[in-house]
């Protein structure tokens, strides 16, 4: 791993997050921050993303989707059954952590983009798709899991079984959910300009260049300061989760690396840099759109867990570990 | 001297997350306003922190006739029992206009 990669600007302002956070200082960014810079970047991803992929390959565009389903709806099973077989959580609290590891991190993804720019190394955009694609079926297994997981627990604790009424109200909610797993805002953002990328007049989007890739770096530094606060703050709350589940934070985006990487480089057939988005992608945990998902359908989890896994773990490891790890697999896998 | 009436006002302290479910609440059953704050602080449920917008709670004050009070406090008992973390508190407040708060919805 060289040194330059943990040198990137980007990395390095998120590393003086975490320091503000930890020296106490009285450093604070507006609220919604984060929030507003994610939405930009998403915005400007998408839109530089859509412009390539309108020339890209509808085959492989396909497969990389079928790829990002498949991962989507497999790695918070597999996350799913390693939790449980801690037995240091339970299976509602295993259902809601899976769901996170099942999805991704835009935040990882745009680092790792950030960390391939300044080694000048071509990827392609299908991991772009992809990204958006994996946004939701992790939160729909999630669910799923969520649900088997309160009737074991009705069934070991002797409970009844719901009326029809609550039946058909959780049936009502689950759609619900569905719908709202599907029409998050990340997901609207990142298709929407992506769409609008692929079917803009090219001269009007040249006009937009200095938005799409001027200020991006910049905005990407800004977004990761802001993140090493936010993460720093539930670096704290590590004692609470308990080492079992800090490690899992660490091993998870290890093994859905490794898949990932597997997958991009040996299933897709993608470029070393292209097979490592890939692996940031499986790697990677979501903190924007699943935990409030997770609040909503599964209030009984322990919020502290999964935000604390996601936000103060597996985003910093990822950012800092993970990425670089991510591209020498890649080289090997490659070749 | 300006009259005064007697309401109640409905604190809940909650997850932004659940903002929807609690509006879609109010407006079943015919609360005719509700004011939301954002909110941050620590709990049961651990630190919530209104930090970059993510997982940010929100305090939703409600006012209405003690006489309706009732059957919004089953209604959100209930999200407690499903395990949402809800606070709940409800104070004595006084009001110049009663009729604002009697009006139902729609």
């Amino acid at each position: 791993m060289s040194l330059s990669s943990l040198l990137l600007p980007a990395v390095l302002f998120f590393a003086l997050g975490v320091i503000a956070r930890l020296i106490k200082s009285d450093l604070k960014f507006p609220p919604d921050l984060a929030k507003v810079l994610s939405i930009y970047l998403l915005m400007a991803i998408g839109l530089h993303g859509g412009y390539e992929l309108a020339k890209a390959d509808i085959a492989v565009a396909f497969q990389s989707i079928v790829w990002a389903l498949i991962l989507g709806f497999t790695l918070p099973i597999i996350g799913y059954l390693a939790l449980v077989a801690t037995r240091k959580v339970n299976p509602l609290d295993a259902a809601a952590i899976s769901a996170h590891y099942g999805s991704v991190s835009a935040g990882t993804f745009l680092t790792a983009i950030a960390y391939l720019d300044n080694l000048s190394v071509e990827y392609e955009t299908y991991p772009l798709i992809m990204l958006a694609v994996m946004e939701s079926p992790a939160i729909v297994v999630g669910l799923i899991l969520a649900a088997k997981a309160r009737q074991t627990i009705a069934a070991r604790d002797g409970l009844a079984k719901s009326t029809p009424d609550e039946a058909s109200a959780e049936k009502s909610n689950f759609k619900e959910m569905l719908r709202d797993a599907f029409t998050n805002g990340s997901v609207v953002v990142l298709i929407g300009s992506m769409i609008i990328g692929a079917i803009a007049d090219p001269s009007g989007m040249d006009k937009l260049k200095p938005f799409i890739d001027e200020i991006f770096m910049g905005v990407l530094c800004l977004f990761l300061f802001d993140m090493g606060m936010v993460a720093a703050r539930r670096i704290g709350d590590f004692k609470q989760v308990g080492i079992v589940l800090a490690a899992f934070g660490v091993v998870m985006p290890l093994v859905g690396g490794v898949v990932g990487v597997y997958v991009g480089a040996s299933m897709l057939d993608f470029s070393v840099g292209g097979a490592m988005l890939v692996g940031v992608l499986g790697a990677s945990a979501s903190y924007i759109a699943v935990p409030p998902a997770m609040r909503l359908a599964v209030p009984e989890a322990n919020p502290s867990f999964y935000l604390t896994l996601s936000l103060g773990i597996t985003f910093p490891f990822n950012v800092i570990v993970g990425i670089p790890l991510y591209h020498a697999l890649a080289k090997a896998m490659v070749g | 001297m300006v009259s005064l009436y007697s309401e109640k006002m409905l604190n809940i302290i909650s997850n932004d997350s659940l903002e929807e479910k609690l509006i879609c609440m109010f407006k079943k059953y015919g609360v005719s306003g509700y004011t939301i704050l954002t909110a941050r602080g620590e709990g049961s449920s651990g630190y919530v922190s209104d930090m970059s917008g993510f997982d940010t709670n929100i305090l939703v004050k409600v006012i209405l006739p003690e006489s309706r009070m009732q059957v919004i406090l089953e209604s959100v008992e209930r999200k407690i029992k499903k395990g949402h973390h809800l606070t709940v508190y409800i104070t004595n407040v006084e009001v110049i206009s009663p009729e604002k708060f009697a009006k139902k919805n729609g």
